[in-house]
């Protein structure tokens, strides 16, 4: 299910937040709003973390992430850093990066098991995110945009992209990614889609200003509508009404 | 009069998507070009004969100019936003944003520059109806526009949009490094490029919007004079129907003959719109007798005062005005009370021992002339 909401009347709730299949990171300050609709829908399934990243709010576009581990840039403090490894799960990874590019966020695509980075990123960077994420590792750029971090979003089921994204591109990412990927916008036409929203393999939380033809694309794509009971009804009826009189 | 009304109601059935005022021969919109020769008169490093400004803000600002921005507010008669600036004596335009827009060249000029002399950039402005594609544009002139208050502000900036009798956006005719993109990037430079907006929406034709519902509620929620508040709460409820909350928002250090136009732009399509609009409930709903404007002031903060006044005689305002005729506005207004803002933001470095507070003031109809003439004084001794 996609949840739309705001922080402090921004809609890019991708700069705020980063949410993944083990834990969410979520920025300070803000109205506690926003922290409890992670919460709400999150709570007892996994942590929600309530952090700063650099002594910023943009947790979001600072760190990059998924089910194994979590790179932080070299900008993070200490507290940050001791506080994040204690709320997260154990098996979860958490590592600084001695990186120049230290916005992760946006250098970085990634679910559980590739990743998509920045075509200038450090060979070292790149050997750590294999380690640390358990990723295969792919350079490229996205509609000719090499902060990919920024313009796709993907989770082990689905992809958005940028909306300019050639379908030549589009087939080639989807091979490299094995995921189905379309490409579309978000926060009503905003092409920035990481910046706009966030999602893992069962929930996703996208900006209010995003449209319900968005919307329903982000579901469709990120298969979230499979949870909900009416759709197991319609595959039901497929299979057993032959024809209808 | 009568050569007038024809033109603009043919316009208001155009597509909004040209611009306003096409074929113009409404002297208020004439091209303007303000040659830099003021540059070459002046070199920045003597200090400047002294100025009649209102404040030493101005003064201040008026010094630290480091090139003379020339701006010229110009009436498109280019049809749309996506069609190349006909002037051919414009060398560079200034975008907000410099990521892609200058060359190395321009790079090394300016490094020349603060030795050698001011390099004149030309940037030309256009005014424009608002329309739904301006939507992230607007929104982001209106981020802060109420503090960090939770509110409908995605309905507010349609509420403004869908008027398109009264209100402007300025845009930057910046076409020609879009010339070799492809539409959708040419698009898409339009949507960023937003520099300002200006428009009053009549606060009881709208009150029914959860979002002026969610303003006045911040409004009463924030004044904290009770004799004020009750002449707020009767502005904003029994009377809402003729009172005009008045919107100006731009980017910082925007040229002033800029604001200038789009004050008389906007006062100009109240009075037109009095006359031209198709039903009379509308007609009447531009008869504003009162404008309210929210704004922010830069206040001292107190103790510090005293003795700096008696040290460096005029240098210390109490009040700083961020826009400048908010100074005006407030001197001509009915009533004003200002509030304390939540967000915890960082005072510029000049101006330590300012505290930001929020301005709310409400100025008559009538008064409107007379601020406009005003303004004009003011921007011409700028």
């Amino acid at each position: 299910m996609a949840t739309r909401l705001q922080f402090e009347n921004n809609c890019e709730v991708g700069v705020f937040s980063k949410l993944t299949n083990k834990y969410c990171l979520v920025a300070i300050g803000g109205s506690e709003s926003f922290y409890s609709v992670f919460e709400s829908e999150l709570a007892g399934v996994i942590p929600v973390v309530k952090t700063s990243i650099a002594g910023t709010r943009i947790v979001g576009r600072m760190c990059a992430g998924n089910k194994n581990g979590l790179l932080l840039p070299h900008t993070t403090t200490d507290q940050e850093l001791q506080h994040i490894r204690n709320c997260l799960p154990d098996e979860v990874v958490v590592q600084r990066v001695e990186e120049r590019l230290s916005a992760l966020g946006n250098c970085v695509a990634c679910n559980d098991h590739v990743a998509l980075t920045h075509p200038d990123l450090d060979r070292e960077t790149e050997e750590l995110i294999a380690d640390v994420l358990g990723v295969e590792v792919f350079r490229q750029t996205i509609a000719g945009n090499i902060l990919v971090g920024s313009y796709c979003v993907f989770s082990n089921r689905g992809g958005l992209v940028h909306p300019h994204t050639s379908i030549e591109d589009l087939d080639e990412l989807s091979t490299l990614l094995q995921v189905p990927l379309v490409a579309g916008t978000v926060n009503r036409g905003s092409e920035v889609i990481a910046g706009g929203m966030t999602v893992n393999d069962w929930t996703a939380f996208c900006g209010s200003d995003t449209t319900a033809t968005e919307l329903s694309v982000i579901e469709s794509v990120f298969k979230l509508r499979e949870a909900q009971p009416t759709a197991i009804v319609d595959e039901m009826r497929r299979s057993l009404i032959d024809t209808y009189v | 009069m009568a050569p007038k009304k024809p033109r603009r109601k043919i316009e208001q059935n155009e597509d909004s998507m040209k611009s306003k005022k096409g074929d113009t021969s409404v002297d208020m919109y004439d091209r303007l070009r303000v040659m830099g020769t003021q540059s070459n008169k002046r070199p920045m490093k003597k200090r400047p004969k002294p100025m009649l400004t209102f404040s030493s803000f101005a003064r201040c600002n008026l010094f630290s100019l480091p090139k003379s921005c020339n701006s010229s507010s110009s009436s498109p008669s280019t049809n749309s936003f996506s069609e190349k600036n006909v002037n051919s004596q414009k060398k560079n335009s200034k975008k907000v944003e410099e990521t892609e827009s200058s060359s190395d060249d321009d790079y090394d000029d300016d490094d020349e520059e603060d030795e050698v002399e001011e390099e004149t950039v030309q940037v030309d402005f256009e005014f424009f109806d608002p329309k739904p594609g301006d939507f992230h544009g607007v929104k982001l002139l209106l981020q802060r526009y109420l503090d960090n208050y939770q509110w409908n502000l995605s309905g507010f900036v349609d509420l403004i949009l869908a008027q398109t009798t009264v209100g402007t956006v300025v845009k930057s005719a910046d076409s020609e490094e879009d010339a070799d993109d492809s539409d959708g990037d040419k698009e898409e430079a339009d949507e960023e490029e937003l520099f300002a907006v200006i428009t009053a929406l009549n606060l009881g034709r709208y009150q029914d919007n959860q979002c002026i519902k969610e303003l006045k509620q911040y409004l009463l929620g924030v004044c904290k004079e009770e004799s004020t508040k009750v002449k707020l709460r009767q502005v904003l409820e029994k009377d809402a129907r003729d009172a005009g909350l008045l919107v100006c928002q731009r980017f910082a250090n925007c040229p002033y003959q800029v604001v200038l136009k789009l004050y008389e732009a906007l006062f100009d399509e109240i009075s037109w719109a009095t006359e031209d609009e198709p039903t009379q409930v509308l007609r009447d709903s531009f008869r504003f007798k009162h404008y309210l404007v929210i704004t922010k002031i830069l206040e001292n903060k107190g103790p510090l005062l005293q003795k700096a006044v008696k040290r460096k005689a005029d240098w210390v305002e109490p009040v700083i005005y961020m826009k400048q005729e908010d100074e005006i506005l407030h001197e001509m207004s009915s009533w004003s009370f200002t509030f304390e803002l939540s967000a915890e933001e960082l005072a510029p470095p000049e101006f330590k021992g300012y505290k930001k507070l929020g301005l709310v003031l409400l100025i008559k109809a009538e008064a409107i002339a007379k601020f406009l003439k005003k303004l004009k004084s003011l921007v011409e001794t700028l």
